[in-house]
């Protein structure tokens, strides 16, 4: 197993925790980059069934506010809405045709 | 949302052109290409266009405490500039450039300091550009210590919007005009709590982004794969304007949602915590300040501010551009996404798939700036030809060309080689 915990009713989760719980957005990208659609669509079939769910938990909590598992939940959510358009919209981990996102520099800490 | 990459079965529902024949003094000629590949063009915009208007570098709440400062290295106006928040609250801009020898004072990017020290030889200024101190002081031969402070760049704010002037011939209000007066009562600060910035520098002249951004032709082919079904449809499937205004320098634009638009799932999901990217939130009265044209099928404003601005103003945030021309052909372009405070995290998740998913369907439009500037110097072609929708394309070119004294953009840039001398900054 993962040594990447979550809250107790997501443990389930811990084996994608330890790729996907990620704590900012170039990490969570150059993931989604980095991984080919199989390993995208495991992250989104599991995580999708379970979002509702998920969302509940965090509703609950400010960010800041967070237990560290609840953080890495957050951090794994997080990466389900980075690699959402890829499996809804693209079919492909990149933008297709799209500017080289990599040149494309989020403020650090976001 | 399908991926459909088939040829899409979209038929002209418009009845032809009807914003041009509103702006009568725009004609509906071809536009030349020339002043996206002239260096003498580029040349006039830098000394009588980026040297002289009033030019917006974001938020204040950049800068929520005294001493809190950031540092904008503006390449097209040859300097870089200190914008710091003083012991007094105010917030005052001063070129980055030492007394002594003109070095850099400043380095970092950002950061919050009592002083601003040189490191060169150490000179010391305080927040307010006063110099404090020059190490080994008495071995200089005669120097007036209240005359050597920081050079001040003019500064104001207007709606928490921070903008410079090189060479102010007008207040900002003045400048901003009546395109403001409809704005203000916007929640810009309660929208704004939150931001997240993105910066690329691409190879292409800045009138090209700025262009890809002025325009929703584009949305059915460009945006297929994306954004093409929430902004379209079959009632509207070009995406056809619901307003457009264009002030004397400024623009105001708003754009269409399908209100048969089905959202994703992991969408339809993040908007029941508040996300907008996509729609807006019928079931909400809007706040002031959008939806000019009050359509109940409204998703967002685009409002320009001359020349290289633009804030997208959704119910629930809103997303601005700056483009900064670096050369004729090299572009930096920052992008902030500006979102109210979330209330828990699963807000912040909605932010975050709000802003992930924007950031991939700018890069579908960020795709064609670098293709067409490859081409765009070959001569192949001379003129753009814009349709009724592109109405602020031939508006920006237009009031680019007057703003720098030109009628005829291509015969007065000729003439200046002769020695046509442009004003220098004062400072």
């Amino acid at each position: 197993m993962s040594d990447v915990r979550l809250p107790d009713q997501f443990r389930d989760l811990e084996p994608l925790a330890g790729l996907w719980s990620l704590p900012t957005e170039a990490e969570r990208h150059d993931r989604r980059l980095a991984s080919n659609m199989a390993e995208l669509r495991r992250l989104y079939d599991a995580l999708m069934p379970r979002i509702v769910d998920v969302l509940a938990y965090l509703s609950e909590f400010q960010v800041e506010n967070l237990t560290p598992e609840g953080r890495n939940l957050f951090y794994l959510a997080c990466s389900l809405a980075e690699i959402s358009p890829a499996v809804e919209l693209f079919g492909q981990p990149q933008v297709p045709a799209g500017y080289d996102s990599r040149r494309f520099i989020p403020a650090e800490g976001q | 949302m399908p991926v459909e990459q088939s040829r899409m079965n979209i038929e002209s529902t418009s009845d032809g052109p009807k914003w041009h024949s509103q702006y009568p003094e725009l004609g509906t000629d071809p536009v030349p290409i020339e002043p996206y590949v002239s260096p003498e063009f580029f040349e006039l915009e830098r000394n009588r266009v980026f040297r002289r208007a009033w030019l917006c570098l974001g938020r204040e709440e950049r800068l929520p405490n005294p001493g809190d400062f950031f540092v904008k290295d503006l390449a097209i106006a040859r300097t870089s500039i200190i914008v710091v928040r003083g012991e007094d609250g105010r917030i005052r801009a001063f070129h980055n450039a030492c007394s002594h020898r003109s070095n850099k004072v400043e380095w970092q990017a950002k950061g919050c300091a009592s002083t601003f020290t040189c490191p060169f030889h150490g000179w010391c200024y305080g927040l307010d550009g006063n110099l404090l101190a020059i190490p080994d002081e008495k071995n200089f031969f005669y120097l007036e210590k209240n005359k050597l402070g920081l050079t001040p760049i003019e500064l104001d704010i207007w709606q928490g919007f921070i903008f410079i002037n090189l060479s102010p011939e007008q207040s900002l209000r003045e400048y901003l005009g009546e395109w403001a007066d409809a704005l203000e009562g916007y929640p810009f600060a309660a929208n704004g709590a939150t931001c997240y910035e993105w910066s690329t520098e691409l190879r292409c002249n800045w009138k090209l982004l700025r262009d890809a951004f002025k325009e929703a032709y584009h949305v059915a082919f460009l945006h297929r794969r994306s954004v093409r079904d929430s902004y379209s449809g079959r009632k509207n499937p070009f995406s056809h304007a619901l307003y457009f205004k264009l002030f004397r320098l400024h623009q105001r634009w708003s754009l269409p949602a399908n209100p048969e638009y089905q959202p994703s799932p992991l969408e339809a999901i993040a908007y029941r915590y508040a996300s907008f990217v996509l729609k807006n939130d019928f079931t909400r009265e809007p706040p002031r300040g959008v939806n000019p044209a009050n359509d109940p099928n409204w998703v967002l404003d685009i409002n320009a501010i001359f020349p290289n601005y633009t804030i997208d103003m959704l119910e629930n945030g809103y997303f601005t551009y700056n483009f900064w021309p670096i050369a004729i052909d090299r572009t930096l372009w920052e992008v902030r996404a500006y979102f109210p405070h979330p209330r828990n995290a699963a807000e912040r998740f909605s932010q975050e798939h709000a802003r992930v998913t924007y950031r991939d369907v700018i890069m579908e439009d960020a795709s064609t700036m670098e293709n067409t500037q490859s081409v765009i110097a070959s001569g192949a072609k001379t003129h753009f030809n814009f349709q009724d929708e592109e109405l602020l394309l031939r508006h920006d070119n237009k009031v680019l060309a007057e703003y720098m004294g030109l009628t005829n953009g291509r015969a007065k840039v000729r003439r200046s080689r002769g020695g046509n001398h442009v004003r220098r900054p004062a400072a």
